[in-house]
């Protein structure tokens, strides 16, 4: 196994030098990076394009070039690696890459996991209900998606998402006719996933038609949308509402145990709300908010523990997913209470379409700098999430599908398992395997960043770097972030085989 | 996907016979009629290739074909009025909004929309088809060489491949098209093609490694079959549906790397106009002016969207168990969609 990944790495590099030298050399010949100022009428142009010359050694054929790169980039001769200043302001690169770094992971994180979970979640109920409606719309969704330019998308979602939604705000009622609209839509999407008779999908259909209808009107008389609020109440409802689902998934409604361990944590989290409230102020920070809630995970993960004497796994599950869920509930109806801060402080356009923050924004308060960076990210969240969605969507329903036709899930009905056990223990582990390359190169690319997406959203991440140094032929910048997302890229071709030989003992690795 | 088709032809041959128990007498079709056949049954796959099929011919007679760089040019002109780079006075609204005499409307310059997206439409699809084709090509050597002899010629070719990957596609794009002046766009569709076939050689290389061990292939080689013989004779027909299906995907996702990469101005350049090119210029004028950003966008999403949809009706043609069951191949073929999926954000 050790001489495994040791040929492996060792490999690795070899594969990384080539590619940075080749990378190298096409940058290099590709573009002249004094042609911006060859053509300047600055006075002394002889002099920089002298010194420019001199300090990135363009007397030196690229060939050699690089070894003087790679030489300085490695730290051999003074220890710390050193990638050069960027071309344009001067600035070491590697500052540049620090800045970068987190800035990418800022947009993506979010986006990943989102378009994981929902991308596993629906793709295995796609999966259980194959030839259904459910699956036949996910599947013509998923191939809709897949054929989206992102580009396309985030103009479309900045004016509709964005603008259009921010000159609502200004008048936030929803007339008759919008309002019959949206309450069709929803009530289409929430009827997809009821099956049965007819009677049952119409009935299903009349009571969201009507519900969603209700709420939007509501909504839109009292000015929710500039004034959003939850409510205790409406917090302690929606958790509720949380636990029962997850009960419903995990164990099954008659597992009163794991019913009563969500419904605890549900209570506990309405209990914790005010003295949140007093806790959480303005002055806040990241630290007390993560002690606050590996606190309520803890919490709720004894809750469950001591719940039940048997079986103990999903009613821990049941537990701590309804306690995550009343928190995010908390927190968001904290972000709710500053929106009208916020919408202040943003001259009544609160949802960004460009850049990550804001730089003008004259506030301290906790509360509004999240909210500002939440609005910012809303957007290139939405998109990106769209587009990873279809992906993840169609690998999990292909897996599960795969696995369902298996011997061992026959195996597992004929013995008399209910059909809940035998997805969520025998079908979704296997079936999960396969996934685990796709989350790891998925990881790795959070750092590599999106450059589409970057460039369209005016974000300063590791794509935009990378854009931004073809664009001004900077050879220095541009050989940064390529050997940053490159290795990446060669370890998360290594961990995915290894994670995958770890969690399937059937793929041995090869010696 | 796969199971967009809803019932099964109960008489066919690979099935029904095999069972051997009813004694239907049964019309023999031949390996190609199936598969034609069964692709035929997909209602989206048929309606996606009856769409590709007339938009080409209408984009290719409207802006007739337009071959060469400027010094040594063959053109043929086609049926449309204007051409996209005649400047025609401003029509009747000042915004350029479309009319009879321009059905896409007109640029602020006076330019013809409606030329200027089939022209566009023009060389995104020439640009599909020569990155498809060509990956489609080193994809299959490269996979089948390496999955068929094994050992240290699969060792160097599977590194090869991984070293291919770490290069980023928008270099490329950003070489040809943006920094070394205008080669024009075969170049540019050439050197991307020259790029994007690792997925497809992963593929068949998987696909070659378990055929090589089948039975058939020992009688062949009992038989003092030659290598040739056995790869092109016995192996690659049995692994012509992961090529085609793969390659089919590969179409998909080049149009939209190029239009990617024409959006961030790194790969079509002007004077040659491109879908992604269209939208990326015209995005300001959304709001005065949305036809000038939508027409583009649908077009590529049309066309992606066909293409795949074709791409599931020909999996579901070559290879009916995974209409019923999905199989480790055909996880496979799914991930090499995957790096596309990537490279597009």
């Amino acid at each position: 196994m050790l001489a495994f990944i040791g040929r492996r790495i060792s490999l690795a590099l070899l594969i990384l030098f080539g590619s940075t030298y080749l990378t190298y050399q096409l940058a290099a010949y590709s573009g002249d990076p004094l042609a911006a100022i060859r053509e300047s009428t600055d006075p002394n142009k002889e002099t920089i394009m002298r010194e420019l010359t001199e300090t990135l050694q363009l007397d030196v054929p690229p060939p050699a070039r690089y070894f003087l790169w790679l030489q300085k980039a490695l730290g051999l001769a003074t220890g710390t690696p050193d990638f050069g200043n960027t071309v344009l302001l001067r600035l070491p690169v590697l500052d540049q890459i620090g800045a970068a770094i987190p800035m990418t992971i800022r947009l993506l994180t979010i986006s990943t996991i989102l378009a994981i979970v929902l991308g596993i979640t629906f793709g295995v109920l796609s999966a259980i209900r194959q030839y259904s409606r459910l699956d036949y719309s996910l599947t013509f969704l998923s191939f809709l998606l897949f054929s989206l330019p992102i580009f396309w998308v985030a103009v479309l979602l900045k004016e509709y998402m964005a603008i259009q939604f921010n000159d609502f705000l200004a008048k936030p009622t929803i007339d008759l006719f919008s309002n019959l609209i949206i309450a069709t839509i929803l009530a289409v999407i929430i009827t997809g996933f009821v099956s049965g008779t007819r009677k049952r999908v119409m009935i299903t259909f009349g009571i969201s038609f009507v519900s969603v209808f209700l709420i939007f009107f509501a909504a839109g008389a009292t000015g929710w949308f500039r004034n959003p609020s939850l409510g205790i109440f409406g917090i302690t409802l929606l958790g509720a509402a949380c636990a029962v689902g997850f009960t419903h998934v995990f164990t099954g409604l008659a597992n009163k145990k794991a019913l009563g361990a969500g419904l605890t944590s549900v209570a506990l989290g309405a209990i914790v709300y005010f003295p949140f409230g007093a806790i959480a102020g303005p002055g806040t920070n990241y630290a007390l908010m993560v002690a606050l809630a590996v606190l309520m995970l803890s919490s709720s993960y004894f809750v469950g523990y001591f719940f039940t004497k048997i079986d103990k796994g999903p009613v821990i599950r049941v537990s701590m997913l309804s306690a995550f869920f009343v928190s995010l509930f908390t927190v968001l109806e904290k972000l709710m209470q500053t929106w009208d801060t916020y919408y202040e402080l943003s001259d009544g356009r609160p949802i960004q379409t460009m850049g990550s923050y804001n730089i003008t924004l004259k506030s301290n308060d906790f509360w509004v700098i999240n909210l500002d960076l939440l609005t910012h990210l809303i957007l290139p969240t939405t998109a990106l999430t769209l587009i990873s969605f279809a992906g993840y969507l169609r690998y999990s329903r292909a897996s599960v599908l795969e696995v369902l036709s298996m011997d061992y899930i026959r195996t597992a009905r004929a013995k008399g398992m209910p059909e809940r056990e035998v997805i969520l223990r025998h079908a979704l582990r296997n079936a999960m395997i396969p996934l685990t390359t796709l989350i790891a190169f998925d990881i790795a690319g959070l750092v590599g960043g999106a450059i589409i997406t970057e460039s369209v959203f005016g974000w300063r991440g590791m794509g935009s770097l990378a854009n931004e140094a073809i664009v001004t032929q900077d050879l220095n910048l541009l050989m940064g972030t390529f050997s940053i997302t490159a290795f990446l890229a060669v370890m998360a071709t290594l961990a995915a085989d290894l994670i995958y030989s770890t969690l399937d003992p059937r793929i041995r690795i090869r010696k | 996907m796969a199971n967009l088709r809803k019932k099964k032809n109960p008489v066919e041959p690979m099935e029904g016979s095999e069972t051997g128990s009813e004694n239907i007498q049964v019309v023999g079709l031949s390996q190609g009629q199936i598969i034609r056949k069964r692709f035929f049954q997909h209602k989206p796959a048929v309606g996606g290739l009856i769409f590709m099929i007339l938009f080409t011919i209408f984009v290719y007679s409207a802006a007739g074909i337009h071959l060469g760089t400027d010094q040594n040019k063959i053109s043929i002109p086609g049926w449309w009025k204007y051409s996209h780079e005649d400047i025609l006075p401003p029509g009747s609204c000042n915004t350029g909004c479309p009319s009879l005499d321009h059905p896409m409307g007109q640029l602020p310059n006076g330019r013809d929309y409606f030329s200027l997206v089939t022209r566009g439409s023009e060389i995104s699809l020439m640009i599909m088809v020569v990155i498809g084709g060509l990956a489609g090509i080193i994809g299959t050597v490269m996979g089948s060489v390496s999955g068929f002899f094994g050992g240290m010629i699969d060792a160097v070719m599977m590194r090869f491949t991984d070293f291919i990957i770490t290069v980023p596609v928008i270099l490329i794009g950003a070489v040809i098209g943006y920094n070394l002046g205008n080669f024009g766009v075969l170049p540019l569709a050439v050197f991307l093609g020259l790029f994007s076939w690792t997925g497809l050689a992963r593929l068949v290389r998987g696909e070659f490694l378990t055929l090589r061990e089948r039975e058939f292939v020992d009688a062949a080689r009992v038989a003092g079959a030659s290598n040739r013989r056995i790869i092109f004779k016995h192996i690659l027909p049995n692994s012509v549906g992961v090529i085609i299906v793969s390659t089919t995907l590969l179409l998909s996702s080049s149009i939209l790397i190029e239009t990617g990469l024409s959006f961030l101005g790194f790969g079509v350049q002007p004077p040659d106009v491109s879908l992604g090119r269209l939208i990326s210029d015209y995005q300001g004028e959304f709001i005065y002016a949305p036809w000038l950003f939508w027409w583009p966008g649908v077009i590529i999403v049309m066309i992606a969207l066909s293409i795949n949809f074709i791409g599931d009706g020909l999996r579901d043609a070559f290879d009916p168990r995974q209409s019923r069951r999905i199989n480790r191949k055909d996880f496979l073929a799914k991930t090499s969609t995957r790096d596309a999926v990537n490279k597009r954000k």
